[in-house]
């Protein structure tokens, strides 16, 4: 027991469940449904996920500072939208250079979050309300057409979407699946291994002793939602390769997912807890169990947000109650003091000299 | 005199100079303005957000939130509308949805009161959950064809010109005004704002006020939803989607502290009256819609961040001041 | 052994002066800390000690004095700056992050810390560090479940990472076991050998004895005495921290104590509190004394519904009583005036008038649930005489009253109740001497007219001069009731201190 609880933490009990769960859903579908095992599916599942994924991954940096950011859905569509209408202008442009943009607007947006945020102290759930309307209406306003279609679009735009760089009998292994392996990889390096991730637990762990300590919270959640912009500009030009047709309510109620993603994940709401392989798993079981359970009941695709709102729910009230008690369990520790060398116990009788 | 200084001061005197300039900048660049059809299309066309920003006041007001209004709204309507299509009679439909709302409201406090979670958490996984049950009951139907004396309800003037909802509306405004500044219940409301322990240490049930006010909410969110489907004929599980921006908006920037314990639906009033007219405004000058929930999104940030960058700059603006009064006193004193 | 003074000085306060509002916390301290001591300040609640430390790590600024470090004047903004020059302290709720494992806790507030985490070197710093205290801690797990007394190691850890030069204490062991105060003191021990000062504040006389090389007495802000530890007795050190004579103070008349109102039995709280006995009459004042942790508050808090307690019995007017909630306290006739003033006692940006009415809101509405306000303004104006409350108006907020005034709002507030007990939690706590005596007076008059009092204080005059018997706690056990001919202030503090109150035969 001593061995385990050195070596493993109690969120890795949450992303042990996620994969004991997933992999049952697996067996149980695919006992359930015929041809729930290929490629179709594969692919449709991982491409969605790696979308999600990139973006629920910029939202956990800022869930763990005790803060929120709505507006990440509206900063994916208008990224994705911008950066489709820039290239169906300039069929030209070099694809490092689109790349490029969707981040750098994406970071600039996250960026505008943060000052509000950190610096005018304005409360995380006000701002980002209010900027998803404003991101959104910049989208809408727009000039032009209201929509861009894939024949805007040049042709790399497309193979990149549905491409795969390399393939094992049909289960393709596409960029976008790629690019979120890539992201997850690198950002779990970050919270896990970096002074700066590491400092985003704290400040949402205990604000109070994060100031008293010294660290510069304002900057570091200031990055935190730029980091988070940067991401979800990231998620919009994936979107934008993955899907072509591009309208105004492109990637509304993304934030929704993401934070659904990252709560079943296991970050808390309340700051401090979470990695971003459970966010990466949360995204998959839901996209998983959403997919399945639309072939197995045959049940309309708007199960699917009710559905969303009850995981949410779940998963935070199992947080609050359960997993709360299982890690004071799993971290009481005492102190011992070295043997040898160091006087035992003194006993009440032998303390006064005259 | 002093007293009158100081409301000048405040926070509701600003509301109504920003109310003064935007009337005065639309009666000037748009003709019928100030026309009586047109005063009652400003609160008609938004009515229902102006209804639930009442109840969303109390809410804010206790140091809570509830994101869910507009899911809330949506899911009263197709319950109404899912049953009607399956020729249930319109009554039986509105009262169901009525009791929806109110069961809603119930979970929704449960949740916040007695298992303990925070407002923000549960009312967010609300706004998701209610709206895709709306999705479930209508799919992507739009249900219309409601009784002839529903949709005359919602859309044509009931006594004199003044239709149902306004009249409604200024109904509980009465209410909601007697009822916060007047009532026990209003009182404990602010108390628990601004210190729930405070509150609980001095004998108050909190548990049971909060509990009201979220069976309130979802009650009031029914009637607005209902309201809604008849003013618009017909009922889409999408319907009212987003109408916890305005709400909301329409709460904080009439002075109503998100951190709870003060504010008065004086200032809300004034607010709901600024965006009334702001949103007019624009529709007259043919802005879109999404871009009218910019602006909002625009002033519901500025209604928090400019008051903070006005008291940063007037801390630091005194601070300098003070220090260099003691150095001169320090000066005086010969060091 | 040479004795410590031998060397220069690391800290020096000169001359410290502050005051608060009414209150002169300090007056005119000096107190110099000298590298490889262990340092024990004492004194009653209030006399100083935590304001003191409090200026040493940058809290609060002094009015007048100086700071010395090393001989040169230094001036303490925050606590980031104090630690900068290494005076670190640890209180007694230590502030550590529950969701990072012990080894960042100590770690992660530095400075530089190169660009990539190395665990493994972390994990063993965090354990050398350890090492040198001699304590054994697994550094890997997270720190949200570590005992108080592991996360006041953690604390010290972290301090002796960033090279602390003077580690203060405030009241470290008041709420450890015996065992963990052993290896609390072996670390002091060791960071005294390595050169640091290590000043605690502590109101265990044996500890004192145990661990202290030199003892510091406080009194009504001002240092009575320093003393090495050998030259100091437990009388002795009782009468420095009480030494003044119970003139000025308001004495409770005799009154004829007749029923018994309440009487506990047994009762108790896990960790918290057990075995308290104790009955209240009609008439009488019960003082409940003790020193900071004996968790005094808590028993109130238990007969007031707020934090029930979970064993033992409350027999209220002959019949047993479950209180499980402020309402079913208010029920019986019981009020619990808070000590948390501020935070909790008063709804401050409220009219005086919304604050007294507010238990008892129910009496004040009409049929339809709106306020009377004539009645509920008659009722505040009855106070505002009988308890000569000064303000312009009983619609003033309460937060523009003197400390003196809203405490008397808050009596009002608790009698407007009706109450037949009446706890009073340090309720001159923060006001000008000529409030108190008003307060006293009020508080004799309700006896008189038959209320049953709990007065529960640190002011060790007020507890004597105002109650007909005083019952004395110590870190949640009840240590005896004495009656007001038996009590004397050492007695009371004696108790207070565990210390039996007859004298230990010495060899």
């Amino acid at each position: 027991m001593e061995t385990i609880k050195r070596y493993f933490r109690p969120e890795q009990l949450r992303e042990f469940s996620l994969v004991f769960l997933i992999v049952a859903i697996f067996m149980f579908f695919g006992s359930q449904i015929q041809g729930y095992f290929s490629p179709r599916i594969f692919n449709r599942v991982t491409s969605d996920v790696a979308i999600i994924t990139v973006v629920a991954i910029g939202e956990t940096l800022v869930l763990l500072t005790r803060n929120y950011d709505l507006s990440v859905g509206s900063i994916v569509g208008f990224t994705a939208f911008f950066v489709g209408k820039q290239l169906s202008f300039h069929p030209d442009m070099l694809p490092l250079f689109a790349l490029l943009l969707a981040i750098g607007t994406g970071a600039l947006m996250g960026l505008v979050n943060g000052l509000i945020i950190s610096y005018g102290r304005v409360p995380s759930l006000i701002a980002t309300l209010g900027m998803l309307a404003i991101y959104r209406s910049m989208l809408v306003a727009y000039p032009g057409n209201k929509i861009v279609v894939t024949s805007d679009f040049p042709k790399w735009v497309l193979d990149l979407g549905s491409a795969s760089l390399f393939s094992v009998g049909g289960f393709d292994i596409r960029p976008v699946v790629v690019v979120a392996l890539l992201i997850l990889v690198i950002f779990q390096l970050v919270t896990a291994y970096l002074p700066y991730g590491r400092r985003l637990y704290a400040i949402g762990s205990n604000p109070e002793a994060a100031r008293v300590g010294g660290l510069p919270a304002q900057r570091i959640v200031l990055f935190a939602y730029m980091l988070c912009g940067t991401l979800a500009g990231l998620g919009g030009f994936m979107f934008m390769v993955r899907y072509g047709d591009l309208n105004t309510a492109v990637a509304q109620g993304m934030e929704l997912q993401a934070i659904a993603a990252a709560v079943v994940g296991g970050v808390s709401t309340n700051g401090g807890i979470g990695t971003m392989i459970g966010t990466v798993l949360g995204a998959f079981m839901i996209n998983l169990l959403q997919q399945s359970l639309l072939r197995w009941l045959r049940i309309s695709n708007f199960w699917v947000d009710a559905f969303l709102g009850l995981l949410i729910l779940v998963a935070v009230t199992i947080d609050a109650v359960i997993l709360g008690r299982l890690r004071d369990i799993w971290a009481r520790t005492g102190l011992e003091t070295r043997p040898g060398g160091e006087k035992g116990p003194v006993e009440k009788e032998e303390i006064h000299a005259a | 005199m002093l007293r009158k200084l100081e409301w000048l001061k405040s926070w509701e005197s600003l509301l109504l100079a920003i109310l003064v300039v935007v009337v005065g900048f639309n009666a000037v660049s748009t003709p019928h303005y100030l026309q009586v059809g047109n005063l009652i299309n400003l609160f008609h066309l938004h009515i229902e957000e102006i209804i639930v920003a009442l109840i969303m006041t109390f809410i804010i007001i206790n140091a809570e939130i509830d994101l869910s209004v507009g899911s809330v709204m949506g899911l009263a309507g197709c319950v109404m509308a899912f049953m009607w299509e399956r020729k249930v009679p319109i009554e039986i439909g509105i009262a169901a949805a009525l009791l929806t709302g109110v069961l809603v409201g119930a979970f929704n406090g449960f949740m916040v009161s007695y298992v303990g979670l925070t407002s923000l958490v549960v009312t967010l996984a609300g706004l998701i959950g209610y709206r895709g049950l709306a999705h479930v009951l209508l799919e992507d139907r739009s249900i219309g064809n409601f009784p002839e004396w529903f949709d005359r309800l919602g859309q044509q003037p009931l006594v004199g010109p003044v239709p149902l909802a306004l009249i409604a509306f200024f109904v509980m405004l009465v209410i909601a005004l007697v009822v916060l500044q007047n009532s026990g219940f209003g009182r404990y409301v602010y108390v628990i704002g601004n210190s729930k322990d405070a509150a609980r240490y001095s004998g108050v049930n909190v548990r049971r006020v909060k509990m009201t006010l979220y069976i309130a909410s979802g009650l009031i969110s029914a009637f607005a939803g209902l309201l809604l489907a008849a003013r618009l004929g017909s009922m889409r599980g999408d319907t009212a989607t987003g109408t916890e921006l305005t709400v909301i908006t329409m709460v904080v920037l009439g002075g109503v502290s998100i951190f709870g314990g003060s504010g008065s639906l004086y200032g809300v009033l004034l607010s709901i009256l600024i965006v009334l007219n702001l949103r007019n405004g624009m529709g007259l000058l043919n802005i879109s819609g999404d871009t009218q929930t910019g602006v909002i999104g625009a002033l519901l940030i500025l209604s928090v961040l400019v008051p903070n960058i006005t008291r940063e700059v007037r801390d630091i603006w005194s601070r300098r001041h003070r220090a260099q009064r003691v150095q001169v006193v320090k000066e005086q004193k010969g060091g | 052994m040479a004795t410590v003074e031998s060397k220069t000085p690391i800290l020096q306060m000169r001359h410290i002066s502050k005051r608060f509002d009414t209150t002169q916390a300090l007056d005119d301290v000096s107190l110099d800390l000298y590298p490889g001591e262990i340092h024990a300040l004492m004194g009653e609640n209030g006399a100083g000690k935590s304001t003191l430390i409090k200026i040493m790590t940058g809290v609060y600024h002094p009015d007048e004095g100086d700071i010395l470090l090393d001989g040169k004047p230094i001036r303490v903004g925050n606590s980031v700056e104090a630690q900068a020059y290494g005076i670190a302290a640890i209180y007694q709720e230590p502030m550590i992050f529950p969701d990072l494992n012990v080894a960042e806790n100590i770690f992660i507030t530095h400075r530089v810390r190169g660009a990539v985490v190395n665990w493994n070197k972390m994990f063993r710093e965090a354990e050398d560090i350890l090492a040198q205290l001699g304590v054994k801690l697994d550094v890997r797990v997270p720190s949200r479940g570590l005992t108080l007394a592991a996360r006041q190691t953690v604390e010290i850890a972290k301090a002796i990472s960033l090279k602390v030069r003077v580690l203060i204490m405030d009241e470290p062991t008041s709420s450890l076991s015996a065992h963990e105060v052993t290896q609390l003191f072996s670390l002091a021990r060791r960071l005294r050998d390595q050169g640091v000062s290590v000043l605690f504040i502590s109101h265990r006389m044996e500890e004192v004895f145990e661990v202290a090389d030199r003892v510091t007495i406080f009194r009504d802000g001002k240092r009575i005495s320093t003393k090495p530890r050998a030259e100091v007795t437990p009388e002795g050190a009782i009468r420095d921290m009480v030494g003044r004579k119970i003139e000025e103070f308001f004495a409770k008349s005799q009154t004829q104590r007749s029923d018994l109102l309440i009487s506990v039995r047994g009762l108790g709280k896990e960790n918290v509190f057990s075995d308290i006995n104790f009955e209240v009459y009609r008439g009488e004042v019960l003082g409940f004394a003790g020193l900071v942790g004996s968790r005094r508050t808590d028993v109130g808090l238990a007969l007031f519904g707020i934090e029930p307690a979970d064993s033992g019995e409350i027999v209220y007017q002959g019949k047993l009583a479950r209180i499980r909630s402020p309402e079913q306290a208010l029920q019986l006739g019981i009020a619990y005036a808070t000590e948390d003033r501020l935070r909790v006692g008063l709804t401050m940006p409220m009219s005086i008038a919304t604050n007294i009415t507010l238990p008892m809101l129910r009496k004040y509405l009409s049929a339809l649930g709106l306020v009377k306000r004539s009645a509920e303004e008659a009722t505040a104006e009855q106070f505002r005489q009988r308890l000569s409350i000064r303000t312009p108006s009983v619609y003033t907020p309460v937060s523009q009253l003197s400390g003196g005034n809203q405490q008397k709002v808050m009596l009002s507030k608790w009698l407007n109740t009706r109450p037949q007990v009446l706890i009073l939690d340090e309720p001159t706590r923060g006001i000008d001497v000529g409030a108190k005596a008003e307060v006293h007076h009020i508080i004799n008059d309700l006896a008189a007219q038959g209320l049953g009092i709990i007065l529960i204080s640190s002011d060790m005059p007020e507890i004597m001069a105002m109650s007909d018997r005083i019952l004395v706690m110590r870190e949640g056990k009840q240590m005896g009731i004495f009656s007001r001919a038996e009590a004397s202030q050492e007695k009371v503090l004696t108790a207070a201190m565990g210390q039996s109150s007859e004298p230990k035969g010495r060899a």
